[in-house]
């Protein structure tokens, strides 16, 4: 395969794995719960890293998506006490598990080539050099693959367990009385998204990712209201801003993740003002 | 080491002070972030910060000065990081959005567009342009005497603002409504209180770096809330937790060989703040045993 069209492939595939979870992240308002996870991820990855010494190793990915999980359960945990108010539970826990990881890096991997700037920011070309070879063929990135099997594998969830999440996420109190395990669900998804937000920082870098995550499905809840066409719009947002993206740091020269997130943040921006004017035309009629 | 030894030395001197301040006016300003039930602007900030810091470093080189002095990085940061608040709080008025995705938005649009700024500086010959681990993650050691003096008069500042300020900010804090029926307008009030806990998240943004400043304006609140129960309690409290785990930790940090200053005060933070949870008046454990004795109704 081409390089520049299998690199392409592989911002594709990583925008589309991201945003389709982010739908539900969006709606049940875990925003910048992504943000604290795809921070924790990265102490997961330095751990990760010392025992597989593969940034690519399935084992490392579960790992570190262990570590986002941490956030997750301890924000919940936290706020459960009922000792703290408003969002400082999801804003505690995150920067000690990253300071651990710096530390970690600095002191005892000194001598290990770990380039955090690769983890934090991300290189989609990078990513795309380890190739996968089938009888001497090659057919792209093997990240593109490891992409796909995540995407495969958000589709699935999201197909077989639409319905018990969308009443979890809408109604937690009636999903219960349906015999719905809220809390149990909610964690699964939250490991899931875990899972893509380590998977995807090859691409994406830890910081920028959750631009890939909420974006387009924030965008997308600008201007739809049923779930169908929300996840729908979602999907297109997330190729098109990453396409759009894509191409223009190809041009420019500029780093990829950085340009999703400014072109995915203009979308956004655009659709904001557009959908303001029509509401207001229509009121006016 | 001993303490004669360690006080001699200029730079852990200057290691130890320079945190101190930044943990005291962070921990001091980030109460009001805290009682806003909006503890995570400060994360917004920090990264929001990055394209202002950049902003300011061209425009300073292109007038021919130095790009790096503190308080250009600071102006620049404090801006472009009230304006991101301010952008995520319009965006939720405006939109179904919900505030927590508004300032996810905000957040990575505005770190990417500081991204973008860092490659287009790191392609010209620009002298002092430095590297964007500088920005994430900070230096202690690079603490100047004159850095000092800048954090020192700008953490000073902000608290007198506050201090002028004190009925209005509480008010507002506390009950918005309020403060707009007895006519205090919120278009100068939102982007003062915004802009105070922008300058208690970039104040370490040299020192620590822009990614784990939200600890420091984060844990000292959440930990301070436990002992107190009022205002100017929480903020003494605060400040005083911030500034005594900054010195700790910045003293942990030099005498236990070199490990980054940053990240051992940030664990000595959230070891208060588990501390406190724990074995405040309020606390978990406490309340657990006085369940035992008398059971809650169903």
């Amino acid at each position: 395969m081409i390089f520049i069209v299998s690199t392409f492939l592989l911002a594709l595939v990583t925008a589309v794995a991201c945003a389709l979870p982010g739908v539900f992240v969006v709606l049940r308002k875990s925003s910048m719960l992504v943000d604290g996870i795809s921070h924790a991820v990265f102490p997961g990855i330095v751990v990760g890293y010392l025992f597989t010494h593969d940034l690519h190793s399935p084992w490392l990915i579960l790992g570190a998506a262990l570590a986002g999980l941490l956030v997750v359960a301890g924000a919940e945990w936290l706020r459960t006490t009922g000792l703290l108010s408003g969002d400082a539970p999801q804003g505690l826990i995150f920067p000690a598990l990253f300071a651990l990881g710096v530390i970690l890096v600095t002191s005892r991997m000194s001598n290990v080539h770990l380039d955090t700037h690769v983890v934090l920011v991300g290189d989609l070309n990078l990513a795309s050099f380890d190739r996968l070879t089938v009888g001497g063929v090659d057919i792209g990135p093997s990240h593109l693959y490891v992409m796909l099997v995540v995407l495969t594998l958000n589709a699935a969830f999201l197909a077989a367990l639409l319905p018990p999440l969308t009443a979890a996420t809408f109604d937690p109190a009636h999903a219960r009385t349906l015999g719905i395990p809220v809390t149990g669900l909610g964690l699964a998804f939250m490991f899931l998204v875990s899972v893509t937000i380590t998977a995807a920082f090859h691409a994406a870098g830890a910081l920028l990712v959750i631009a890939l995550v909420v974006a387009p499905a924030a965008t997308a809840h600008l201007f739809t209201t049923r779930l169908a066409s929300l996840i729908g719009w979602t999907v297109a947002i997330a190729l098109l801003g990453a396409g759009a993206g894509f191409w223009l740091a190809f041009a420019s020269d500029t780093a990829t993740s950085a340009m999703m997130a400014v072109i995915y943040g203009a979308l956004f921006l655009i659709v904001l003002v557009a959908t303001r004017r029509g509401s207001r035309r229509h009121r006016l009629r | 080491m001993t303490p004669a030894a360690f006080l001699s030395d200029h730079t852990f001197v200057m290691v130890t002070a320079g945190t101190t301040v930044i943990g005291g006016v962070a921990g001091a300003l980030g109460s009001f972030a805290y009682l806003r039930r909006q503890s995570l602007v400060s994360d917004v900030i920090s990264h929001a910060a990055l394209p202002g810091t950049l902003l300011a470093f061209l425009l300073l080189t292109a007038l021919g000065r130095d790009g790096r002095t503190m308080l250009g990085l600071l102006i620049g940061a404090t801006v472009t990081g009230t304006v991101a608040v301010i952008a995520a709080n319009a965006i939720t008025r405006h939109s179904r959005v919900a505030i927590d995705t508004a300032m996810a938005l905000v957040l990575s649009t505005l770190f990417g567009l500081g991204m973008l700024l860092m490659q287009h500086i790191q392609r010209r010959p620009l002298p002092g342009k430095g590297d964007i681990q500088d920005y994430l993650f900070g230096n202690a050691s690079t603490i100047t005497r004159a850095d000092l003096t800048v954090s020192l008069a700008v953490g000073t500042l902000t608290v007198g603002v506050v201090a002028v300020f004190w009925k209005e900010f509480a008010v507002a804090t506390f009950d918005r409504d309020l403060a707009g029926l007895l006519g205090f307008h919120h278009r100068i009030l939102d982007p003062l209180i915004f802009g105070a806990i922008a300058v208690a998240t970039v104040i370490g943004l040299k020192a620590v770096g822009l990614v784990l400043m939200v600890a420091f304006v984060v844990t000292p609140p959440a930990a301070a809330r436990q002992w107190t129960r009022t205002l100017p309690g929480m903020v003494i409290v605060s400040a005083l937790i911030g500034a005594g785990a900054s010195a700790l930790g910045a003293y942990l940090s030099i005498v236990l060989g070199p490990v980054p200053t940053g990240p051992v005060i940030v664990l000595v933070l959230f070891l208060v703040f588990i501390v406190s949870l724990l074995l405040s008046p309020r606390s978990i454990v406490l309340a657990a045993y006085r369940r035992r004795r008398s059971p809650a109704l169903p």
